[in-house]
């Protein structure tokens, strides 16, 4: 090995990274795309409020009250719609996908309750809604629930059964939180996976590694500094998501020792399975059609945009043979719950992974012509 | 003087194949010290793969190769030092400055003294120091093919088709280069399927045909010795001529201009062709006659025309 070469192979790997501006983007402003937008969109998902639109037929004082009940609640704004209006024909012209509807004789039936102890004397609410609309089943959920509520109140009597909500995790963690490792996971994975794909079958197909055969950089030199490369690029990817995620979300994620060595992992398990790729697929474009057959399964069934438990039981077994999985968990479990031991069987896992893989990765890369 | 001082390239009995495929059949040759040789032949003759054994890019099926006095297939790591390799269709990275790529193969060679700018005006490129790769024209790329060649100041240069692509003013450019090193005395082997390159820079051309060497001479030699008799062209001429030729008893062929040669041996030979072709109605626009160049040597060598492969030759012909 000759760290003279190595520097060199490396200074123009840089060189070129920084002056491809598609590949920076791709690389460093891509993800910090995702984290900002999935961060937005999940952003205190746990106080969201719903858009809610009420038509108060009653129009009475009592109604008028329950409505600013509902509004109070801060789950719902509340926007109101003439009684005159057919609520179902409304919600089909304005394109909602949740009306209620008070009916007439609201406070006549309340009263009769309440004042009279009328134990029959019920009201029932019309909820008009769109079922193609997966907003409207958790918005009619989040309705019940006030509803049971006000139920409750009204009965005058306290709940026999209360639930006490204790998290697993020492202190409450949000969406975000979960899905900066994920990011990050993935990040490492695409740059290290394309990485070696590109620099091995590109410059293959283009002729340089034919030239270089015939100077005196050694096998080991070029997967030495392409294996640094892409390792800073990592580095550097990782650095740029945390600071984004730490300065937009001031997300609370716990950096040690582990962040690091599951970088690492992912580097090498994914350097490479783009070797390996690049001796099966020969040609730069079918390399990297593989490269993205191997990666989209990954980035989308092992758990780094949404939890593994929301999938059916045979995408979860799928799940769990994929080496992202063990890298998204591994991050999780080191960065958000710091369970110590649950990283290091992760990092064991994937540690085998990127040993064997990465073993026969060098066995097939060569910068001799004679195997082409 | 030693025989490494005599012969700085000693090829035996090599044979290469791929497969089924014969690439390179038994060959032999030596080049000497200082001199050009030319590798001639047309696309898939065997070219490419034989310069590659000698580079120490692709090994003999069997055969011996010795360099610089070392054996191709064992020493390696020391030839590298010393030879300079001009692939064909040469690439290098494409967003990396000219200086740069001068600069990058300079530290893998581990020359601390590298003149990259003497380098940069021997080729001339001092207008385009700063300019990317990718930018480049084809002659300007393959300019730059020869500087990084160039670098590790190599006692011997190997040049894999320099000029294949190039407009004939960037082919021309890329002799003035090849003509300068050859007056600074370095032993350059050159393949080309271009009889006026080999003709015009080469001391020694070796012809090779379906990976036979069928000839190997000086230039002059090669087309004194295979060339007592005239040569007449026709220019841009009709197809039927061809066929109108062949029945009065000539052998024409075509080259790579749509025009016809014919070979005289006769005085009278340009009459009877020129009747016959007048009797059967054929048209041509010109004609000359005139001693053979090394082209005609070659196709009469080998019968094979010569053609453009506009893509370059790539990995085993």
């Amino acid at each position: 090995m000759n760290l003279r070469v190595v520097g060199a192979n490396l200074v123009v790997s840089l060189k070129s990274f920084y002056r491809e501006k598609t590949a920076v983007f791709f690389r460093i402003a891509f993800p910090v795309l995702l984290i900002l937008v999935f961060g937005t969109i999940f952003m205190d998902q746990d106080d969201r409020s719903f858009d809610l639109y009420v038509q108060d037929l009653d129009q009475t004082k009592s109604s008028a009250q329950l409505v600013e009940t509902i509004e109070l609640s801060d789950r719902f704004k509340i926007t109101t719609i003439a009684p005159a209006t057919s609520a179902t024909q409304y919600a089909k012209d304005h394109k909602l996908n949740l009306v209620l509807s008070i009916p007439e004789g609201f406070e006549k039936s309340l009263m009769q309750r309440m004042a009279l102890g009328d134990p029959d004397a019920s009201v029932t609410f019309t909820v008009v809604y769109d079922p193609s609309s997966s907003a409207a089943s958790t918005k009619m959920q989040a309705l019940d629930s006030l509803l049971a509520g006000i139920n409750q109140e009204m009965s005058g009597k306290p709940p026999f059964i209360r639930s006490d909500k204790t998290s697993i995790l020492a202190k409450k963690y949000r969406f975000i939180e979960f899905f900066v490792p994920g990011i990050i996971a993935m990040t490492v994975m695409t740059s290290s996976l394309f990485g070696a794909v590109n620099v091995n079958a590109e410059l293959r197909q283009k002729g340089v590694i034919r030239k270089l055969s015939t100077t005196p950089i050694t096998r080991t030199d070029w997967i030495l500094s392409n294996i640094l490369y892409q390792f800073i690029l990592a580095v550097l990817a990782t650095m740029v998501i945390l600071l984004v995620s730490y300065a937009a979300f001031h997300v609370s994620l716990q950096i040690n020792a582990w962040l690091p060595v599951f970088v690492v992992l992912d580097v090498f398990a994914f350097v490479g399975l783009g070797m390996i790729l690049t001796r099966v697929a020969k040609e730069a474009e079918s390399a990297a059609a593989a490269a993205n057959a191997f990666m989209f399964p990954m980035m989308f069934l092992s758990g780094t945009f949404f939890p593994v438990e929301m999938m059916p039981g045979f995408l979860q077994k799928f799940a769990r043979i994929l080496p992202l999985y063990y890298v998204n968990e591994g991050l999780r479990a080191s960065m958000v719950s710091v369970d110590h031991v649950a990283a290091l069987e992760y990092a064991a896992v994937i540690g085998v992974f990127a040993a064997v893989v990465f073993v026969l990765g060098l066995m097939t890369t060569t910068l001799s012509e004679e195997a082409t | 003087m030693t025989r490494e001082a005599e012969h700085v390239i000693e090829v035996e009995n090599l044979t290469k194949r791929y497969g089924e495929l014969l690439a390179v059949n038994d060959i032999s040759f030596t080049v000497r010290k200082g001199e050009v040789f030319a590798f001639l032949g047309a696309n898939g003759a065997g070219k490419t793969t034989t310069v590659e054994i000698i580079e120490t890019i692709r090994t003999p099926t069997s055969g011996k190769v010795r360099l610089l006095g070392m054996d191709v297939t064992k020493k390696k790591r020391d030839l590298v030092h010393r030879i300079g390799v001009l692939p064909q269709g040469f690439s290098s990275f494409d967003r990396i400055t000219v200086r740069e790529t001068l600069q990058y193969y300079s530290r893998l060679f581990g020359c601390r003294h590298t003149d990259v700018a003497g380098l940069i005006a021997l080729v001339d490129l001092k207008d385009k120091t700063q300019e990317q790769f990718k930018n480049l024209s084809g002659g300007l790329k393959q300019r730059l093919g020869i500087a990084v060649a160039l670098v590790n100041d190599p006692e011997v240069v190997f040049l894999d088709e320099p000029t294949t692509g190039l407009d004939p003013r960037a082919r021309r450019e890329v002799w003035k280069v090849l003509l300068d090193l050859k007056n600074k005395g370095k032993t350059i082997f050159l393949t080309t399927h271009y009889m006026e390159e080999a003709e015009f820079l080469a001391d020694r051309v070796a012809i090779i045909s379906k990976g036979k060497i069928i000839a190997m001479d000086s230039p002059g030699k090669l087309i004194e010795s295979n060339a007592n008799y005239m040569v007449l062209t026709l220019q841009s001429v009709e197809k039927k001529a061809s066929e109108i030729i062949r029945k009065i008893g000539f052998e024409p062929v075509h080259d790579n201009h749509w025009n016809l040669k014919v070979r005289l041996e006769r005085a009278d030979d340009v009459q009877k062709i020129l009747s016959a072709i007048q009797a059967g109605g054929a048209t041509f626009i010109g004609l000359d006659v005139r001693k053979p160049n090394l082209e005609e040597v070659f196709l009469r060598l080998t019968g094979e025309a010569l053609h453009e492969d506009p893509a370059g030759e790539r990995g085993a012909e």
